[in-house]
C-alpha cells in the first residue's frame, strides 16, 4: 500500500480523517468490511477490498477502439493485457482540471469471470474498516453504481457495486 | 476465502489429469480397433494388438472404478470381457464383436464427455443397458472351441503346462499353417533371467513366442533349462534362430504350409494375403521398466512456458538496443561492442530455446488422421459404399491446439467426398472407373505451414450447376463472365451452402463455408481444385503454430497495430491517386485484378492521413481471396505473443488480441479475417 499513499501532499486532511475512521474500535461481534478509499475530485469513493489485486501507477495507455467512452484503453501488466475503466467517465462525472497526474492510480480489479480490469482513479488513500450495520443503503433504485453510503466524520463514502461497475453492456 | 477456493481447484486438477489419461487410453483403443479391423481383413490378428487392447480395457476399467464412475466402469469390464474372448479365442473376431468394441469405445467416450460437463450423470442413460445386453449376448453364443490336444511331436506335458492363452495361440498359428519350433537352452541358475531373453529377443525376431517354460528333463544342478515354443512363417525359422543363439537346441515340430488347419479352431476368415510378421514385443523380462519414455503435459503448462519465452524476446529486443545505444556513444562504444556481442549470444539460444518449446506443443497429423479413417469405416459400413481411404505424411506435426481445431473441419470436407463425390459403384464402372472409390488425406509441410490436403477420385464439380444455381438465388448475376476458378470459389459461400439438391448432383458437399471460416480462425486458408469426372481436392493451409507469431507492425494514425504475418501476402507502398473507385467503394488494380481496400482509420475511428500522404496496403489472404488494408506506413517485423485482452468488454471486432512490444508498449493485433470478411461481405451486399 506505501505504493498508493506515496507522492504529494495536497490532501492530507483528507488521508487523516480516513486513517482515523480505520483505526475506530469496532465490537467484536459486529460484521465488518474493508473498503479500499479512492477520491474522484473531492468525492470519496470506496471499493471491497477483496476485489482489488493491485494498485499500480498510473501509464500510458493503449487506447482500444469500438468500445464505450469509460473504457480509456489497455496495459499490459506483467504479461497479462486489461482494459482500464476510466471511473470519473463510468460514474458520467465531468472531466477533471488540475489534476495531479502523479496521484493518479490504476487499481486493478477482480471481475465476476475471473479476468482481470482496470480502473483508473484521481487517487487512492487507504483501507477503512466500517461496520455493516452502519451502511447506508442510497435507495435510488436499480442500476445504481453505489451500493451503500458510509459515514466518515462529517461525510458519506460512497461505496462502489463493482459487478455493475465493470458491466459495460449497458451503454 | 482462499481455503475455499482450494479444495473444487484441487479436485478439477485430478479429474483433469484423469480425463487427459482416459483420452489417451480412449485413443489408444481407437487405433488399436482400426488395426484389428484391418488385420482381420487380412485374416490374421496380430496376437500383441489384441493383448493391448485387452490392457487398455483394464486400465481403464481400473481408473474409472477408482473415480467411482460406475457406468463407465461396467463398460469398460464388458470391453474386457469381448476382447479376452477374443484374445482366447473363444469369440471370432467377426463383424459383430468389431461394431460392440468400437460402440463400446464410442459410449465411453460419450459418458465422459457428459461426465466432463455435467460433472455428475443423472440417470444411467438410455441404449447403455441395451449395448450391454448384446454384448452377454455376444459372448454366452460362442461357445469356447473345442480343442484338440493331439499335436504330433508335442511332449503331453508341455501341452498340459500350457494356459488357455497359449493353447488358443498354438492352434491359431496351426490353422495359419505357420511352423512350430521348440527351442531349449541351459542357463546357469544365477544368471538365467539375460541369457533367456537373448534367447527370447531371438526366436521373437524369427516369429511368435507361444510359451516359455522351464524344460523338464535333468540337466546339472546350477543350471536350469527353459523351453520355448514358438511359431514362424519364414521358410526355415530355425536356421534363423540357430544362427543368432548357436548354443540353443532348436526342434522344428510341424513344417510351414503342411499343416491344416486345427478343427474347432476361430471362425475368423481366411485370407490368400499372408499376414505381417508380428512387430517383435518387449521381452516379458523387461515389462517391469515404463513402455513408453514421453511424459504428458498439460497444454496449458506449455503456454506459460511459451509466454515465458516471449518475454524472454522482448527483453532480448530492450538489450539490442541498450548495446546499439552504448556503441554510438564513443565514451561507451567497448562496452557497447561486448554487449552486442553477448546480445548475440543469446539472441541465438533464445531462438533454439524458442524452438525447442515450440517442438514440444507438435503432435503428428496421424492423431487427426485416425480419427478420420474412423469416420470413414463408419460411413462405409452405414452406407455400402466401397471408399478406400490412403493417408499420407502422417508425421507432420503441428500445433496440439491446431490440431484440436481441425478435426472438424477435415471431417466434414472428408464426410462430403464420401456423401456426394464418391459415386456408387454401378456409376464408376460405368464411368470406366474402378468400383472401389478411393479418399486420400495428406499432411506436408511448406516452409512455415502446413498444408493438409482431401482428395477423391469422384464425380469431380459441375460448375455450371453451382453456377445456375447461384444465379438463381441472386448472388451471381446473369451477365456475369466468372473463370472456373471463380465458380468454384462460389462453394465457399454461405447462400449457397444451404442446398442439399446442389450436392447431390454436383458432387460438392454442404457447410463449406464453416470450413473456410473455421481455418480464417486459425489464421490459415483454403484452397479447392476440381476437374470434372476426374475428382475434387480440397486443401487447408495453416500456420505451424499460433503461440509465437512474426508480426509486421503497422502505423494508423498516432496507434501502433500488429498483423500477423501469416496472413499477409505482401505490402505495397501506393499513391492516393492510385486508389479507383466503384459504387462508393475504394479498390486497386493490382497486376491487372482489382483489390478491394479497407482503411483501418475509419474502422477504428482514427485520425485520416494527411489527404496527399503516401500510403502502405497490407494484402491479406481470406481463403482465396485477397483483400488490401490500408494503413498510413508500414514499420518492423517483430516477434510477438498474442495474448487476450481482459476486463468487462469481451471481444471487438477487428481486434484479435494484444501483445506487449517492450520498449513500444502494448500494441493491438489486428483481426486481419475478421476486417477482410467484413470488407467482402460489403462488396457483397453493394
Amino acid at each position: 500500500m506505501s505504493d498508493a499513499t506515496a507522492g504529494g501532499t495536497g490532501t492530507q486532511s483528507w488521508d487523516a480523517l480516513a486513517r482515523a475512521a480505520g483505526t475506530k474500535p469496532a465490537p467484536r461481534a459486529e460484521l465488518r468490511r474493508e473498503l479500499l478509499l479512492l477520491g474522484i475530485g473531492d468525492d470519496l469513493y470506496a471499493l471491497p477490498v477483496e476485489r482489488v489485486r493491485e494498485i499500480v501507477r498510473s501509464r500510458d495507455l493503449t487506447p482500444l477502439p469500438r468500445v464505450p467512452a469509460a473504457v480509456r484503453g489497455v496495459i499490459s501488466l506483467r504479461g497479462e493485457v486489461l482494459q482500464v475503466i476510466d471511473l470519473r467517465r463510468r460514474l458520467g462525472l465531468p472531466e477533471g482540471s488540475g489534476l495531479a497526474p502523479r496521484r493518479q492510480r490504476i487499481v486493478v480489479l477482480h471481475t465476476a469471470e475471473a479476468q482481470l480490469a482496470g480502473l483508473w482513479v484521481d487517487r487512492v488513500s487507504q483501507v477503512m474498516r466500517v461496520l455493516e450495520s452502519q451502511m447506508i443503503s442510497p435507495n435510488t433504485g436499480q442500476g445504481e453504481l453505489v451500493e451503500a453510503l458510509c459515514p466518515l466524520d462529517e461525510r458519506f463514502v460512497s461505496l462502489l457495486d463493482v459487478d455493475r461497475l465493470l458491466d459495460l453492456d449497458q451503454e | 476465502m482462499a481455503a475455499r477456493r482450494k479444495a473444487p481447484r484441487a479436485r478439477t486438477k485430478a479429474a483433469r489429469e484423469f480425463v487427459s489419461e482416459v483420452e489417451e487410453i480412449l485413443e489408444r483403443l481407437r487405433s488399436d480397433l482400426a488395426d484389428l479391423a484391418d488385420e482381420r481383413a487380412r485374416g490374421a490378428l496380430d496376437p500383441e494388438r489384441t493383448n493391448r487392447l485387452f490392457r487398455s480395457a483394464h486400465t481403464l476399467k481400473g481408473l474409472s472404478g477408482m473415480f467411482g464412475l460406475d457406468e463407465v466402469t461396467q463398460l469398460a469390464h464388458h470391453l474386457e470381457d469381448i476382447l479376452d474372448g477374443l484374445r482366447l479365442g473363444r469369440l471370432g473376431p467377426d463383424a459383430p464383436a468389431l461394431d460392440l468394441l468400437d460402440e463400446s469405445v464410442e459410449w465411453i467416450a460419450s459418458l465422459l464427455t457428459q461426465l466432463g460437463e455435467a460433472g455428475a450423470l443423472d440417470a444411467p442413460p438410455q441404449g447403455l443397458q441395451q449395448l450391454i445386453d448384446r454384448i452377454r449376448e455376444k459372448l454366452e453364443a460362442s461357445p469356447r472351441p473345442a480343442t484338440s490336444t493331439s499335436l504330433a511331436g508335442l511332449e503331453e506335458s508341455v501341452l498340459r503346462a500350457l494356459t488357455e492363452y497359449e493353447e488358443h495361440r498354438l492352434h491359431e498359428n496351426l490353422r495359419l499353417g505357420r511352423c512350430l519350433l521348440l527351442v531349449e537352452q541351459s542357463f546357469p541358475m544365477l544368471a538365467f533371467e539375460e541369457g533367456l531373453a537373448e534367447l527370447t529377443r531371438a526366436v521373437r525376431d524369427a516369429g511368435e513366442v507361444i510359451s516359455t517354460l522351464p524344460a523338464p528333463g535333468g540337466s546339472p544342478e546350477a543350471e536350469i533349462r527353459f523351453s520355448l515354443l514358438a511359431a514362424s512363417e519364414l521358410d526355415d525359422p530355425a536356421a534363423r534362430v540357430r544362427l543368432e543363439v548357436p548354443q540353443a537346441e532348436v526342434r522344428v515340430l510341424r513344417e510351414a504350409a503342411g499343416g491344416t488347419p486345427a478343427a474347432g479352431a476361430s471362425s475368423a476368415e481366411r485370407s490368400a494375403t499372408p499376414p505381417p510378421p508380428s512387430p517383435a514385443a518387449p521381452a516379458e523380462l523387461e515389462s517391469l521398466k515404463s513402455i513408453s519414455d514421453t511424459v504428458r503435459v498439460d497444454i496449458r503448462k506449455l503456454d506459460e512456458v511459451m509466454n515465458l519465452v516471449g518475454e524472454l524476446v522482448i527483453q532480448r529486443g530492450a538489450l539490442g538496443a541498450l548495446a546499439t545505444r552504448l556503441r554510438a556513444d564513443p565514451a561507451t562504444a567497448r562496452a557497447g561492442a561486448e554487449l552486442a556481442g553477448l546480445h548475440k549470444h543469446i539472441d541465438r539460444k533464445l531462438q533454439d530455446l524458442q524452438a525447442g518449446v515450440l517442438e514440444a506443443r507438435m503432435v503428428p497429423m496421424r492423431q487427426v488422421f485416425e480419427k478420420l479413417s474412423r469416420v470413414v469405416r463408419r460411413l462405409r459400413r452405414d452406407s455400402g459404399k466401397e471408399v478406400k481411404l490412403e493417408i499420407r505424411g502422417g508425421d507432420t506435426e503441428l500445433d496440439k491446439l491446431l490440431v484440436e481445431e481441425l478435426v472438424d473441419p477435415l471431417m466434414h470436407v472428408v464426410r462430403n467426398a464420401f456423401d456426394h463425390a464418391i459415386e456408387t459403384p454401378d456409376e464408376r464402372s460405368a464411368a470406366g472407373k474402378p468400383r472401389e472409390g478411393c479418399i486420400r488425406l495428406e499432411a506436408f509441410q511448406r516452409g512455415h505451414h502446413v498444408v493438409v490436403r482431401v482428395s477423391d477420385d469422384g464425380r469431380g464439380i459441375d460448375t455450371d450447376a453451382i453456377l445456375a444455381r447461384a444465379i438463381a438465388d441472386g448472388s451471381v448475376g446473369t451477365d456475369a463472365h466468372l473463370s472456373r476458378k471463380e465458380v468454384l470459389d462460389l462453394v465457399f459461400q454461405p447462400g449457397l451452402s444451404t442446398s442439399a439438391e446442389v450436392s447431390a448432383t454436383s458432387g460438392r458437399g454442404v457447410g463449406m463455408d464453416i470450413v473456410r471460416e473455421n481455418a480464417a480462425a486459425l489464421g490459415g486458408s483454403v484452397g479447392i481444385e476440381s476437374e470434372p469426372g476426374a475428382g475434387t481436392s480440397i486443401s487447408l493451409t495453416l500456420p505451424i503454430t499460433l503461440a509465437i507469431i512474426q508480426a509486421l507492425a503497422v502505423r494508423v494514425g498516432s496507434q501502433r497495430f500488429a498483423v500477423p504475418l501469416t496472413s499477409v501476402l505482401e505490402t505495397l507502398q501506393i499513391s492516393p491517386a492510385e486508389i479507383q473507385h466503384s459504387q462508393g467503394r475504394e479498390l486497386l488494380r493490382l497486376r491487372g485484378e482489382p483489390l478491394w481496400l479497407r482503411r483501418v482509420h475509419a474502422e477504428f475511428e482514427l485520425p485520416p492521413p494527411a489527404p496527399d500522404a503516401n500510403l502502405a496496403v497490407v494484402v491479406v489472404a481470406l481463403g482465396d481471396a485477397r483483400v488490401g488494408l490500408l494503413v498510413d506506413q508500414l514499420e518492423e517485423q517483430q516477434d510477438a505473443v498474442i495474448k487476450p485482452i481482459q476486463g468487462p468488454i469481451g471481444s471487438v471486432r477487428g481486434i484479435a488480441g494484444a501483445t506487449d512490444l517492450g520498449a513500444r508498449g502494448t500494441v493491438l493485433v489486428m483481426d486481419v479475417a475478421a476486417l477482410a470478411e467484413d470488407t467482402l461481405r460489403r462488396r457483397e451486399v453493394a
